[in-house]
This record gives C-alpha cells, structure tokens and sequence, in this order.
C-alpha cells in the first residue's frame, strides 16, 4: 500500500500486549494535506494504531514512515521517541494542563524547545484567535468549560510547526449540541490551515463530515477504505454495513442481473425477491449471500400491495421517534425495520405494502 | 504545518532522523528495580545469613538459643497481640463512633484522635512512666497521700505496654477503617434494613464484614510494629527485667562482646512470623470480594443513636486524654518545674532545664542537626524514589511492575530494628563502602523503611493524574524528563508534599532502628532523649522532649498552612 509519494505511511503495523494483538497488520498511507480518519467500533484498533503513529505504544513488528524516514522500524529497531517525530495531538480527555494559563497550556512547544515567551507570543495569540479563545489566554486553564478545553487543546496542536495533526475522538466528551458546532468549526480550521490529519472516532457522522478518506477497522484489521461517499454508498461486507446503520441485513441467494450490469436479483427467505445494486459484483453466477439496506429507505404503503408491486406485511410493532416513527414489520419468515413519517393508520397489526429502490438495496458477499 | 506557506510555522522540525533509542524508562526501570533490591532484599538476606552463622561457621545454635528463650518469646507475642487487640478494638469503636453515629463533638475528635501519630511512642511511654511507675509515679504519690493505699498502678509490666503501645497504635485502624466506613455505599446497609435486618444486625451483618479487609489490614500492620517495639518495652519494661524481643536484641548488642547471631535469629524469628502474617492476610482476602469502595462519593448515612452516644463521646475524649493530653501536659509540666514533686509548695517553674538542654548539654545540637537532616533527606529520598517506583508501576507496561509493586511493600512486614540489624551486618563485613558510622547508614534505614508509603503516595498520585496530560506533553515536543519536571511532577505536588511531611515527621522521631546503628557522631533526637532517660535525668529529658514535640508540630503547621494557601488560590 506504501508508495514513494506518500507523505506518511504504516506498513505492515502489529502492536500486541501480553497476548492480547490490538493490531493485527495494518497498512495506511497518508498524502500531504489529507484528512484521514480511523473508524469503527470500540476495541477495534484504531486508538492504538494512532498511538502507534504518535510514538505513545511501541509496536511488535512493521515500519512507519514519515516523508521517507523511518520513525519507526521493528526490523531495524528504530524507535523515534514522540517528541522527535514532529506531530501534535488532540486527545479525548482534552489533557489540558490544570497548573497551567491557556497560553501557557498552548506554547508549551516552544517552551519545551527553549524558545522565549516573546518570541512565542505571535504564534500563540494566532492560535487563540483561531479558535476565538484571544480573551482567555490568562486564565487558568482548569476554569475552561469542556469546550473550551476542546478548543485549547486544538490551539495547542497547532500552534507549532507540525508535520501531522493526530486526533483521538476529540469530539466524544462534549454533548451533543456543542459537538455539531465543533465538528463545523474543526472542519473550518482544517480548510484554513490545510495541515495533515488522522482522526480516530467511533461516530460514523464525524467521519463523513470531516474525512477526505475513510478507514474501517475492525478486531484489529483494515475492513474496508474509501472516501466517505464510497462507504457510504458501498459497504462491502456486513459488518460495515450494519456499523455504518444498515440496520436491515437479510440472508439471501444472489443471481447476476442479465442485461443490468452492476445490478443483481436477491431471494430472501419465504421466497420473497428484492433487485439490488451489486458494486463488488464477482461474476459468479449465484451465490449465497446478503442484502442490505436502511430503515429510511424503506417505503410504506398502507393496506395490500397494489398493481405496482410491493411485498405484503404485518407492522408488529411501532415507535414513535419524533420527526421519524420506526416501524416492525413481519413479512413471512422475514422481519424488517423501517423509519417514516408517523402516519395515523400504521398501528401494531395493520396490513401494509413495503419496498426498496433497487439504487438503496446492497449486495453484500462477506 | 504540511499547506504551503503555512501561516503558523516558526522553525521547521525538519524530517525525523531514524536513530536507536534506549528509552529513558528502561534505564529507570531497571534503575529502581536494582535500587529496590538492594535496599530491601539485601538486609533480609542478611538478617538470614547472620542467623545462621557464628565465628566457627555456619550454626543452627542461634536460632536454638533463641527458640529456647521461651519467656522472651512469650512476653512478645503476649505484648503484640495484646496491644493489637487493645489498638484495633478501640481504633475501630472509635473510627464507628465518630465516622457514622451522632455523637456529639464528632467534628472536632475526629481531628484529635489521629494526633498520636505524630507523637513518639517513646515520649507517651516516658511520661507514662512517671505517672504510673509502681513507686515514685505521681499517680500512685497522689493516692496513697491522699487515701493512704499503697500502689494503686503499676505501668512498668506487661499491662502497662500494651496500654501504651495500645494507646500509641489507636490511630492507624481508626483512619483505615474509617476511611472504609467512610467510602461505603449506604445502600448496602439500607437494603439489609429494607429486608428486616435491625439496625444493630445490619451492622454486624453487612458492615462490619464490608470493613474486615481494612480491621484485618490495620491489625497486622500494628502486630508488626508491635511485635518489633523498642521504646515502650524499653522504658516500661527493662527496668523490671522485662523483655520483649526488641528490646532483647538490643540487650544482646549492648552486650561485651556483642552477640549478633542470637540478635540476628531474634530478627529472623521477627521476619518470618510477620511475613507469614501479610501473606495469609493476602491469601485470605484474595478468596472474597470486599469491593465496595466504587470511587463515588457517598455521604453515608449518620446512625442516630440515644444517651449511650453521650457515653461514647466521653469514651473518645477520655482517648485523647490518655493518648495526648496528659502525656504531653505531663512532659511540659516536667520541663517547667525545678524537680519533680507533687508537693504544690515545694513547685517552682523557669526555663532552667530549657536553658541547660540548649546550652549545655553537648548532645543537642549535634541530635537536632542529625534529626533535621535526616528528616529532609529521608523524606525527600522516599517521595522521590515513591513517584518513580510509582511511575513504573502506573505507568508501563513494564515486566518489573509487579516485582517493584510487591518488593517495595516488603519494609510494611519487616520491624525496623530487624532491617538495622540486617544493614549492621552488611555494613560492618564491607570494609569498602564505608557507611557503617556515618549517617549514610541511618539515611538507607530510614529510607527503606519508609518507601512503601513513598510508592502508596506516588502510585496513588499518579492514578489520580489521567495519563494523556503526559501524553500531551510529549506529543507538544516534550522529552521524557521535561515531561516528568513539568506536568507529571507539578500535578502530583500536593500528594507528595502530603507524604513528605508526614514522612519527615516519622523521621525526626524514628529510635527503633536508630538505636541499632547511631554512634556518637551521628546521634539523633530520639537517642537523645532516651540517653537521658537511661542516665535519669528526667528534667533535661523533658525538656528535650519537648523540643521534640515542638519541631514536630511546627513542620504540621507550616504543611496545614501552605495546604490551605493552595486551596485557596
């Protein structure tokens, strides 16, 4: 996966503890400029494999390259301590320094590397405005709200010269409200600054709006990557699929589509047939398989299926959300869940029609 | 920053260089592991070889002699477990009283019950002996004048060790179970109330069993003071020819010429019982959960409870009585008056026995000098080496973690006049480090008998400081040791400077080991004092004893202060 242009690569990464393997072989590549983001699952690897890259967890075996020069390398034993390997990071509790100022908190890097407070003081004011903190920056640091916490270690990232901004779910201690609002604002920042980033989260939300590229692991591997709107679009396996919310996933025989490429027909248990887009199509003739797709595309029609089609079922259960209502419905052996309007007719035992646009349905193989 | 022209860059880190690196941590790790080994195995180790040989070579007749000595044995074991039962009772009766039922005055004798602490067992057991000695103690004076009876007390016996030893002891379970009473999650208790436990049986059902771990943990850590006690046995107890095994092995030294193998079997007898001791307390509480303490706060519920609390509360006050109030009345009242009388007209108070302790008496300054830079250097050396030992185990993944966590715990189980005896041993037999007679000698003693609270407080430190602030640090370009003197090390200040002073405190009191390895150069206070009490020469000593007291309370004063300075900002 490694290429000469990249401007960060992991080849090859295994960080174990004990006889636990966090990370099992995992190869990413990161151009200059791109925003990259590990996701999945809590336990699947993705905070180790970014405290790897920091320098924070000494990997078993592989290499890390940062613009051609090995930081790290297991058969060489090269081992750059974190402060030589020229990155910043964002942390999930925010590691703000209680002892000291907001301006103390983010020149620390010059600090460190004995550079006078005066000399400091432009980049560091820069950095505050950056993140609208300019009035804050002689309080104590342990009187910041959690989102100005959030901002400071942001100022803080990149207020020295860095070669990468790593970030570990920096968002996932805010409430929900102020993590919209930060998601916008790092996202603004980023387009300002264009400084490199790797962002771990478990939300699949901030990865689509932040990422130039998504990374899915999983138990330690790489499950799939692309950019947001590939993932999105085409999950390849079920597991991706039911993390990124394809909450319907159905057992089903697969058979090409003659004459529409890329489109195949699913049977599903109870002889129900579903048409669905194949992306990773193989050429195989049948083969036993998955169909995928999520409760928002789901159509419901009330009473028996009409002349158009439609697949006849019972709603076994419905709940009202707000905006949305989610509705069980049984169809045969199968049982699927779909997210409408609320409707008035549609009560637990109603007769109703149901379908999928064959553009919303998913071959998925693995 | 990678965008051209980046707007925020100052000097370019320029690409990272591959190089090897040997971590900071593996030197330190294998550092301390080292250091750690040395002073704690190493004198263990001694105590057994010394045991075992004489000048012929190696002998089992050492330890023959001393298992032969049957009264010695038995006025230990008589002593320890009666001062333990008497320190744990009362400790734990008090720590229930003042912690969850409304006694009135709890406030304030939960801030006085502790203060034996920072009292010198020496200093209760000498004051002690002047009110309750059979003959000349003011008690006794008092009553037969008065009622004409003859002795009424006799504190130079058995029963009078374990009262002061007791008394002395009482704060150690009363802070441990009370923390345990303290860090109890209520429901446990209401819940057995709900389903129809009285209130009395919830307590002896669901919370005294909540609080064993603590009552058993406290119990051996008293028993093993207790069974390796000097001062209280010495000054109650030799001068009626009464020995435990502390004040034995000081015998044997003091002897001509001195017989260090029967000491050093003394010491190995010591050893293994309180060894054997923590590990059977490990290996029972390892069989049950006891968790109850979830890092909630919790404000338990106060037990209200009738006239009897009036009882207790007296109980409580009739403690801080015996333990401090007398005791050090006692002490100032000896320094003040010209001799020791209880004749009011024969009493006169001035500063004479102040006046001769610091002018003429050659010893003091020399004792004070000692003391005082022990107790900085001991202090500081544990803390110190408490925070890195602390680091390791917190921090890494590191093989030695569970070695360092297990063996710097070891000093808790071994009486500090067992690990002098194994330092003497050493120290005497290597010409080539010449530490036996200086003061070095004393610093090592000090400092390994002091590391396991050392590792508590920097362990529990460390927990307390979420590691990614270290993380952070090294991430913003910090090395390893920036990281340590400015995030970790500022973060961790008020534990350590906790510990530190309650460990200088300690120090600037330590006799048991000091007793074995002071010469005349290095004296300290607590020789000092119980110089002049073996020559008897009671006004001088209370007024040095005093001094003692003083010195004491001020480190307290500053620490409460600078403490409350700090909150305040």
């Amino acid at each position: 996966m490694s290429s000469g242009g990249d401007f960060l690569s992991v080849e090859r990464l295994e960080v174990g503890y004990g006889t636990v393997r966090a990370v099992r072989g995992v190869d990413v590549a990161v151009s200059k400029g791109e925003h990259v983001t590990l996701l999945g699952p809590s336990g699947c690897g993705k905070t180790t494999t970014l405290r790897a890259i920091a320098g924070l967890e000494t990997p078993s075996s592989g290499r890390i390259v940062v613009e051609g020069a090995p930081v790290f390398d297991a058969a060489r034993g090269v081992n750059t301590p974190p402060e030589k390997r020229g990155f910043s990071m964002v942390f999930q509790s925010y590691a703000i320094w209680p002892h000291m100022t907001v301006a103390e908190n983010v020149g620390f890097g010059f600090r460190v590397r004995g550079i006078g407070r005066a000399q400091a003081r432009p980049a560091v004011e820069r950095a505050l405005s950056l993140v609208a903190l300019s009035d804050f920056a002689d309080r104590p640091a342990s009187q910041l709200s959690g989102g100005q916490q959030q901002r400071v270690a942001l100022a803080r990232a990149i207020a020295y010269d860095t070669k990468v901004v790593l970030l570990d779910e920096p968002l996932s201690n805010l409430d929900a409200q102020l993590r919209i609002a930060m998601r916008t604002e790092l996202s603004e920042l980023r387009r300002r600054l264009g400084f490199t980033a790797i962002y771990v989260t478990h939300d699949q939300e901030e990865a689509f709006a932040l990422s130039d590229r998504i990374i899915v692991m999983r138990a330690g591997l790489i499950e799939q990557q692309g950019t947001p709107i590939e993932i999105h679009h085409a999950p390849r396996t079920r597991f991706v699929a039911s993390f990124l919310g394809m909450t319907n996933i159905l057992d089903a025989e697969i058979r090409a589509l003659a004459g529409a490429k890329g489109m195949a027909e699913a049977r599903l248990a109870g002889d129900i047939v579903l048409r669905a887009r194949d992306p990773h199509a193989n050429g195989a003739a049948a083969t036993a398989g998955a169909v995928g797709f999520r409760p928002v595309d789901v159509r419901i029609e009330a009473g028996v299926p009409g002349p158009q089609g439609g697949i006849a079922g019972i709603v076994t259960r419905s709940l009202f959300l707000g905006d949305l209502a989610q509705y069980h419905i049984r169809s045969g052996p199968i049982e699927i869940c779909a997210h409408d309007r609320p409707r008035a007719g549609l009560t637990e035992g109603a007769q109703v029609s149901w379908h999928v646009d064959p553009e919303n349905c998913l071959v998925l193989r693995e | 920053m990678s965008a051209p022209g980046a707007p925020l860059a100052i000097g370019s880190s320029g690409p990272a260089h591959a190089r090897r690196t040997i971590a900071a941590e593996t030197v330190v790790t294998v550092g301390l592991s080292a250091l750690v080994t040395v002073l704690v195995m190493l004198p263990m180790l001694a105590v057994a070889i010394g045991a075992a040989t004489e000048t012929g070579g190696l002998s089992l007749r050492p330890f023959l002699t001393v298992l032969g000595a049957l009264r010695v044995i038995g006025n230990t074991v008589w002593v320890g477990v009666g001062t333990t039962v008497l320190a744990v009772g009362l400790g734990g009766l008090l720590a229930l009283v003042l912690a969850r039922m409304n006694t009135p005055g709890r406030g304030l004798l939960s801030q006085l019950v502790p203060l034996p602490l920072y009292i010198t067992p020496l200093l209760t057991a000498i004051a002690w002996s002047w009110l309750g000695s059979p003959r000349g103690g003011l008690i006794n004076l008092l009553f037969r004048q008065m009622l004409g009876v003859e002795s009424l007390v006799n504190l130079q016996s058995a029963g009078g060790i374990i009262f002061v030893a007791g008394l002395a002891y009482v704060p150690l379970p009363f802070l441990l179970i009370g923390a345990a009473l303290r860090g109890m999650d209520p429901s446990l208790e209401e819940s057995a109330r709900v389903h129809g436990a009285s209130m009395a049986a919830a307590l002896r059902l669901v919370t005294l069993p909540l609080v064993l771990p603590a009552t058993l943990g406290s119990a051996i850590l008293v028993f093993v003071q207790a069974m390796g006690l000097f001062s209280v046995p010495a000054v109650l107890g030799m001068p009626g020819g009464f020995y435990v095994a502390g004040t034995e092995i000081y015998r044997l030294l003091n002897n001509f010429p001195p017989r260090v193998s029967q000491a050093a079997a003394w010491g190995l007898l010591l050893l293994v019982v309180t060894a054997g001791l923590v590990w059977a307390q490990n290996a029972l509480l390892n069989r049950r959960s006891y968790v109850t303490v979830t890092g909630k706060a919790f404000r338990p519920r106060t037990l209200e409870i009738g006239g009897i609390r009036y009882a207790l509360a007296a109980l409580a006050w009739l403690y801080v009585a015996a333990a401090v109030l007398l005791p050090v009345a006692t002490l100032v009242w000896a320094a003040l008056v010209n001799f020791i009388t209880i004749d009011p007209k024969l009493m006169a108070f001035d500063l004479q026995h102040f006046r001769y302790v610091l002018l003429e008496y050659p010893k003091t300054y020399l004792a004070m000098r000692n003391s005082l830079v022990l107790g900085v250097a001991a202090a500081t050396c544990a803390c110190a080496l408490g925070l890195g030992i602390g680091w390791v185990i917190v921090r890494t993944r590191s093989a030695a973690r569970s070695y360092l966590d297990q063996v710097s715990m070891f000093p808790l189980a071994m009486p500090s006049m067992v690990l002098a005896l194994g330092l003497l041993w050493v120290y005497v037999r290597t010409p080539m480090l010449p530490i036996y007679g200086t003061i070095w000698i004393l610093l090592i003693a000090y400092v390994t008998h002091y590391l396991p609270f050392g590792v508590r407080a920097g362990s529990s430190a460390l927990r307390q400081l979420h590691r990614e602030l270290e993380d952070a640090a090294r991430m913003t370009g910090a090395s390893w040791t920036k990281t340590i003197r400015w995030v970790t090390f500022p973060l961790s200040r008020p534990t350590l400077v906790a510990a530190w002073t309650l460990l200088f405190i300690l120090s600037m009191q330590e006799i048991s080991s000091s007793i074995l390895l002071y010469t005349s150069r290095t004296t300290v206070l607590s020789v000092a004092v119980f110089d002049l009490w073996e020559a008897g020469n009671v006004n001088a000593l209370a007024a040095l004893s005093v001094i003692q007291l003083a010195i004491t309370f001020v480190a307290l004063a500053i620490f409460i202060r600078a403490r409350h300075r700090e909150v305040l900002a």
